[in-house]
């Protein structure tokens, strides 16, 4: 921390920037400081552009180039522009608003196969090809290491700080208390509407839902059953939940992220071979017919935000 | 014996760490002459080194050169390696070295701390906002259009994996001045994207 001022001081964020340890306190300030973030967005862009160099300056002939290099052999099935869940049953479409998210996370790997060249837990993203993301399903979070098995069994472990963005979905209907900001999506009957879908965010997304009822609010009234949405202008909704709900949770806990769910994350691969990352995702399972629309124009820092965003809620 | 060195030209590959060599053995096994382990070497950090200098020079050919003096460097020097700063920001400190003799003739641009000193203040000012609306292929380009300094602390303290600390053992001057000039490439940075009348 800056002895003269409450925020960060430049060595705190430029080791957030490049993924090294930062202290408890400089962590719990940056991820409640907008400032703090805005600042390290800043150094971030700074950053995005040297390593882009870097990546571009590598792009040279390879004589000596080892024959055990990573392959990009993942299809990547998340980073599509468009991500299309299923058959029809009800359209879903998520026109995502962007928010700001920034943290960093160092993958590293580990486990069966690693560095065997037969296959690789990383893959570059399209639209962006310096950003690299690992997926799979989360094997074990271990105090601040996030472990995703990939689907050839490779084990990768995440570390996050206290500024990734965090992503869960899943059985979180316990987490759904009074004063929760929600979306929820379903179908109304006798003025009770039947969650099929939640969202966690005091920064909703914003919902255009062919056949399904939508209401953003805050929750009242929690119970084992459901609970009451009291939307800005004061009307309150009651709404039903039961096992088939879904729950995503846009700005998670370590403590959230579920066992076995899908799991990402992507971000920067570093020189020593880890990969600082912007995000771990545990997207929803849209229903049949779900359309997740996701826009990447660029590598900025607002596009990559999108696509977190957008990946949060769906990819 | 084969310069291990004849490679170096195109050392910049990206290849992880084989958890069986640390840098320490690497470098014991370079000092007798080991070349599997100069290889390996190579494959540690020669894309750091690599991308660091070309960053610098701006010149593929000349830093291709400069990473073939380093790693023969590395070959010939690796015995006097002492432990004493990581292995990263030793031969980074070696190819600086390298960089500074091979642009004496140049007249590299030296910039005076106390001008690289000129921080932003702590408000986001135009210039700041500058860098908000920036795409990042303007960034890249504003960063290519910095002085050689500021590339340079911007590649140590982003593109090499080395701690500020270390950035300022290579540099040799204090943690300090090292948060200085970063802040005085930023404001550069800045400049330059609102020079440019990036309105994105």
């Amino acid at each position: 921390m800056n002895a003269n001022s409450t925020h960060l001081d430049l060595e705190d964020l430029i080791a957030e920037v490049t993924g090294q340890a930062i202290g408890g306190r400089a962590r719990e300030h940056l991820a409640g400081c907008e400032q703090c973030q805005l600042e390290a967005n800043r150094w971030n862009l700074v950053a995005d552009g040297v390593r882009d160099l870097a990546a571009e300056a590598a792009q040279v002939p390879q004589p000596a180039r080892p024959p055990h290099i990573r392959r990009h052999v993942l299809a990547g099935p998340w980073r599509r522009a468009t991500v299309i869940v299923g058959s029809v049953a009800a359209a879903l479409v998520l026109l995502l608003v962007a928010g700001t998210a920034a943290g960093l996370v160092h993958v590293h790997l580990s486990g069966p196969g690693s560095g065997s060249g037969s296959e690789t837990t990383l893959t570059s993203v399209s639209g962006c090809p310096r950003l690299e993301q690992a997926h799979g399903t989360l094997e074990r979070v271990n105090g601040a290491d996030v472990v995703i098995k990939t689907a050839s069994g490779q084990l990768v472990t995440v570390t996050t700080t206290a500024t990734t963005r965090l992503a869960a979905s899943g059985a979180l209907l316990g987490d759904i208390t009074d004063g929760t900001a929600v979306t929820v999506a379903g179908t109304r009957s006798d003025g009770t509407l039947a969650a099929d879908f939640v969202v966690v965010s005091a920064n909703p997304p914003s919902l255009t839902v062919p056949g399904i009822v939508t209401v953003t609010g805050t929750v009242a009234d929690a119970g084992t059953t459901g609970f009451t949405v009291v939307t800005s202008a004061g009307t309150r909704v009651p709404v039903t939940t039961s096992g088939a709900t879904a729950v995503t949770v846009s700005h998670a806990s370590l403590s959230q992220l579920q066992d076995g769910g899908r799991t990402m994350a992507i971000g920067y691969p570093g020189p020593d071979g880890t990969l600082s990352a912007l995000a771990v995702l545990q997207p929803p399972n849209w229903p049949a017919g779900a359309h997740v629309k996701v826009s990447v124009r660029n590598c900025s820092s607002t596009a990559i935000n999108h696509e977190i965003m957008a990946l949060a809620y769906g990819g | 014996m084969n310069d291990p060195h004849r490679n170096a030209g195109a050392a910049a590959f990206a290849d992880r760490r084989d958890p069986a060599w640390g840098d320490a053995e690497l470098l014991r096994r370079i000092g007798k002459g080991d070349e599997d382990a100069m290889a390996a070497f190579y494959r540690e950090h020669g894309r750091v080194v690599f991308a660091q200098v070309l960053l610098v020079t701006g010149e593929r050919v000349l830093a291709e050169e400069i990473v073939q003096d380093t790693m023969l460097a590395v070959w010939h020097g690796a015995a006097s390696f002492r432990g004493e700063s990581s292995v990263r920001s030793w031969v980074i400190a070696i190819a600086r070295r390298q960089t500074r003799d091979r642009l004496r003739g140049r007249r590299l641009r030296v910039v005076d701390d106390a001008f690289l000193a000129d921080q932003p203040g702590p408000d986001p000012g135009p210039e700041v906002m500058a860098l908000d609306r920036a795409e990042l292929a303007e960034v890249k380009g504003a960063i290519q259009g910095l002085a050689s300094a500021h590339r340079e602390v911007l590649g140590l303290a982003f593109g090499t994996g080395l701690s500020l600390p270390e950035v300022a053992g290579v540099l040799q001057i204090p943690v300090g001045t090292v948060k200085s000039r970063l802040s005085a490439a930023r404001t550069a940075l800045n400049r330059i994207l609102n020079e440019k009348g990036q309105n994105l």
